[in-house]
């Protein structure tokens, strides 16, 4: 058993999620990603709410200061709700729907990011590595479940970046049918306004138009949710590689030497892999919020008509970047 | 080694559900109870640093609209004083010059009166001598002839005198 892979054979038995060795509801297994979701979550309610307290204006005996964050954490989440909400959202969605859906956007980027940052902290190795030190009971346990209670990349679960993609898919959805109402939202899949109003030849297209936007209404979401746990997958992957080098190396049977030399080196390289996933960790929380962003905006009033071209985009899975100008243009 | 035994595509639809409800519950707490303080803080702080820019921008008019006064104010006492200054000097210039005027009426009166008084002096003085010459002419002609000159040989003798006097000084 390698210390670091944590009772895996491999990098991905080690991602993957695996239900709590003895820990069932019912006939339910409890996975180690729920678990993790759940922690993650209570973790993020009270950061944010300790960062809420320090943001509210203070009384009036402070002066001036009352109106100055009282903590550094409370201006690192300041800047980053108004960077978010000045110059990505607004830009994107307008005011008006940047208003309406800025809690729902800020919960989701800072859900997905603290889950993204949890997961790079090697929770289930010290475990391991706790339980192998206390002799813990490893009882029951294999490959296929662990013994760790919390950890992991929830992220690198299909389950949960598809339910929060299946969120997102609500409240796109919802939006569209707010603000167009049943016939424009069926307008909006059959090509918008002018093509369904316009020339009798151009009707000709609307059946295919049709076929597309109905399958990107559950692409768009599917994007989303992959977009977001094939990059967690990789990263940890990639890092996990990094660091089972070693190990291989010593199962390998060569000298200490080499082995050393290799764990150094692929330490180093994991090293500085755990800085680039950092910023991935951000960059998805980013994207998958942005693009939820977009996608509601492509279904109001204002960005319907012309909103085709970064739909499509961010439909197909280019639209971190193409998405992004298509939308940015619009507003 | 590295083959993957499990399944990273595997799909739990408990997890699933957990996430949703979840994330629901963690939006719903976060949107009552977090968002809305660092918004209303943000805003805040918003309106105080617009209200304190407008205020500082309506002190900084207020304050170039009295600078501007004041060099208005400045620039009219400037003036004034100028004009003062002026006239301090015209004034100064005029009363020299009455002052010179009237000294040098004074001093030409006095020098008239002066060459006046010289005038009389010298005359005085002039009759005193012609007298004064007479007298002692006459003396010196009496001790020359010893003999008593009468009155009116006296007065012919002072106008013979006076004559060949008044031609020798012509």
């Amino acid at each position: 058993m390698s210390l670091f892979l944590a009772n895996s054979s491999d990098p991905v038995s080690h991602i993957v999620d695996k239900p709590i060795a003895g820990l069932k509801f019912g006939d339910i297994n409890i996975m180690l990603s729920m678990v993790t979701v759940i922690g993650t979550a209570l973790v993020l309610v009270l950061l944010l709410m300790r960062a809420a307290s320090g943001s509210k204006t203070g009384p009036a005996s402070m002066g001036n200061r009352r109106y100055l964050p009282s903590s550094s954490f409370s201006g690192i989440i300041e800047v980053m709700v108004v960077y978010l909400r000045d110059e990505m959202l607004i830009p994107v969605m307008g005011a008006r729907l940047t208003a309406r859906y800025l809690s729902y956007l800020l919960s989701l980027f800072f859900f997905i990011l603290l889950l993204n940052i949890v997961g790079l902290i090697p929770f289930v190795d010290v475990h391991y590595a706790v339980y192998q030190v206390t002799g813990a009971p490893f009882a029951g346990v294999t490959e296929s479940n662990t013994a760790a209670l919390f950890g992991g990349a929830a992220t690198a679960s299909i389950s949960v970046t598809g339910a929060l993609a299946m969120i997102s898919f609500l409240v796109v959805q919802v939006q569209g049918f707010r603000e167009l109402g049943i016939g424009g939202w069926l307008e909006h899949l059959c090509g918008g306004r002018e093509l369904v109003r316009g020339s009798i030849f151009l009707w000709l297209v609307i059946p295919i138009i049709f076929v597309v936007e109905l399958g990107g209404i559950f692409v768009k979401p599917a994007a989303l949710a992959i977009r977001l746990f094939a990059n967690m997958v990789a990263g940890h992957t990639l890092l996990l590689t990094l660091l089972g080098f070693g190990a291989m190396a010593a199962k390998a049977g060569l000298g200490t030497l080499s082995v050393s030399g290799i764990t150094l080196v692929s330490g180093i390289g994991a090293i500085l892999i755990t800085f680039l996933e950092v910023f991935v960790a951000l960059l998805q929380a980013f994207i998958f919020m942005f693009l939820t962003a977009v996608f509601i905006s492509l279904m109001a009033h204002e960005e319907h008509a012309e909103g085709h071209e970064a739909h499509d985009d961010a439909a197909s899975g280019h639209g971190d970047s193409h998405g992004h100008h298509a939308a940015a243009a619009h507003s | 080694m590295l083959i993957a035994s499990a399944d990273p595509l595997a799909f739990d639809p408990f997890t699933f559900i957990t996430t949703m409800v979840v994330f629901v519950v963690v939006f719903v707490v976060l949107g009552v109870g977090v968002w809305p303080k660092i918004l209303k803080g943000l805003n805040e702080r918003d309106a105080k640093i617009l209200h304190e820019i407008e205020s500082a921008e309506a002190a900084r008019e207020a304050a170039m609209a009295k600078q501007k006064e004041f060099e208005l104010k400045l620039a009219a006492a400037l003036e004034e004083s100028d004009r003062m200054l002026r006239e301090a000097r015209a004034s100064a210039v005029r009363v020299g010059d009455e002052l010179r005027a009237k000294n040098e009426s004074e001093l030409a009166e006095r020098a008239r009166r002066a060459s006046d008084e010289i005038e009389n002096a010298r005359r005085t003085a002039v009759a005193e001598l012609e007298a004064h010459a007479s007298s002692l002419a006459i003396a010196i002609a009496g001790r020359i002839l010893e003999r008593e000159i009468s009155p009116t040989d006296q007065k012919r003798l002072v106008e013979q005198s006076l004559a060949s006097m008044n031609a020798s000084r012509t």
